[in-house]
């Protein structure tokens, strides 16, 4: 009889390891927001099934000749290749157009990453080590590969519930980015009209701007190099106007295949072991308090300018909450808000130029942590 | 001072993923203070960027 043990050495090991069954109870759960409820199905889905395939008896997908450690090790912990190279496609779906046309708009991007470093430091009272902190707070940065990067850099212990909470959350931009607004501006804010008269702009503008951006984050933040570049350089692909075909490849087969690949490696860090304990739930909850301060810091700066600018020159402060890198939902759920407010106010074009800019604020933010934590030996 | 309202942040949120750090505490404000500054000195150099591209290629429209 004991020859057929083989057929049940599987079932006991579950048994023993009972907090694996949790783990797939968790991965279907990540399947069940993706298909059911369209929450990033691209990657949520992939993380969910990942889930469930690395919380099998060993020596299934891990250990030494194991297929998602094998990728975890040489596409996120070698080099962090994966997302980097998502960068590339994801550049290349920008049009920095509205950006360029209405600079005034980076304003945002920059105090859209406020709830980075609020959650950083929530999260360092809360009792986490400080690379644990900063890598928490990058959910804020509402920008799933850097997240996943910054997390990678500095060996945080929680980089599975990280990405989890950082796609999770972007799904439900729809949702908290009209009750944080909510929660800090009047009726009347919200109905304030912004006339768009953007500057044209030629095409040389559109070229020489991935490249010098690239060269400004080099020499000012050199730790976001990496993503300011990939991303850049799938932005200059786009922009040269003789590259696209290329440029086709890098904003769908490129970025498809390597969304792919990038859940279900990411699913690595979710072993029950991992990923079962109070801290995954503490980062699930301040990835929450990231968003709704990255908003909240947008929208409270558009409100202090305000007190500046002329009446006829006032700016609406839900353009402000749109300078978070969750392109381009984020601006689109600011066109809704005004648009329920006031059925003639469009605010689209304004909000998608902050939401660029947040793009570009939420890699600096990570070459900034990245740099810091480096000063500080945490990475 | 500091260090007294230091250690009662550490005191008040000491938690069950074990005790606060105080040292981490000024990190991380330090953290915030030079983060912010700091990405918005990139914005503003993007921002003075993007006003010289638009001023010196403007009378080349092609959009």
């Amino acid at each position: 009889m004991s020859d057929f043990s083989f057929l049940t050495d599987g079932a006991m090991y579950m048994i023993e390891h009972w907090n694996m069954l949790i783990m797939w109870l968790i991965g279907g759960l990540l399947i069940w927001l993706a298909i059911k409820k369209d929450f990033e199905p691209a990657l949520l889905l992939p993380m969910g099934f990942g889930a469930i395939l690395v919380n099998l008896p060993l020596p299934g997908v891990l250990g030494e000749n194991g297929i998602v450690q094998w990728l975890f090790e040489h596409g996120i912990e070698a080099s962090e290749a994966f997302p980097l190279l998502l960068f590339v496609g994801i550049g290349a779906m920008i049009d920095f157009g509205p950006l360029l046309s209405n600079p005034k708009m980076l304003l945002f991007g920059g105090a859209a990453q406020f709830g980075i470093f609020f959650t950083v430091l929530l999260a360092v009272l809360l009792g986490f080590p400080l690379k644990d902190a900063m890598s928490a707070g990058v959910i804020g940065a509402a920008d799933g590969p850097t997240s996943i990067l910054v997390s990678q850099q500095l060996q945080s212990n929680y980089m599975g519930a990280i990405a989890v909470a950082a796609y999770s959350y972007m799904a439900l931009v729809p949702i908290i980015q009209p009750m944080a607004i909510r929660l800090v501006t009047t009726r009347k804010e919200r109905q304030i009209r912004m006339p768009y008269n953007p500057q044209s702009v030629s095409r040389t503008t559109k070229i020489l701007f991935p490249i010098i951006v690239t060269l400004i984050a080099g020499l000012i933040a050199p730790s976001s190099v990496a993503l300011v570049g990939f991303l850049m350089f799938g932005n200059l692909i786009r922009e040269c106007g003789k590259l696209e075909t290329l440029s086709q490849t890098a904003q769908g087969p490129l970025a498809n295949l390597i969304t792919i690949f990038l859940g279900i490696t990411i699913a690595f860090q979710m072993q029950a072991d991992m990923f079962l304990n109070w801290g995954t739930l503490l980062i699930m909850a301040l990835g929450l308090v990231a968003f709704i301060f990255d908003t909240i810091g947008g929208v409270v700066f558009a409100k202090i300018l305000n007190l500046f600018l002329p009446k006829d020159k006032k700016i609406n402060p839900m353009v402000g909450g749109a300078g978070i890198s969750a392109f381009p939902m984020s601006a689109r759920v600011i066109q809704k808000m005004a648009l329920k407010e006031d059925n003639q106010n469009h605010l689209l074009m304004h909000a998608v130029g902050a939401n660029v800019a947040g793009q570009i604020g939420s890699v600096v933010a990570g070459g900034i942590i990245l740099s810091l934590a480096g000063i500080w030996g945490l990475s | 001072m500091k260090w007294m309202v230091m250690n009662l942040l550490a005191k008040a949120f000491d938690s069950a993923l074990g005790p606060v750090q105080t040292e981490d505490i000024m990190k991380s404000l330090e953290l915030m203070g030079k983060g912010m500054l700091g990405i918005f000195v990139v914005m503003v150099l993007i921002f003075i960027l993007i006003f010289c591209l638009n001023r010196f290629t403007g009378n080349k429209k092609e959009d």
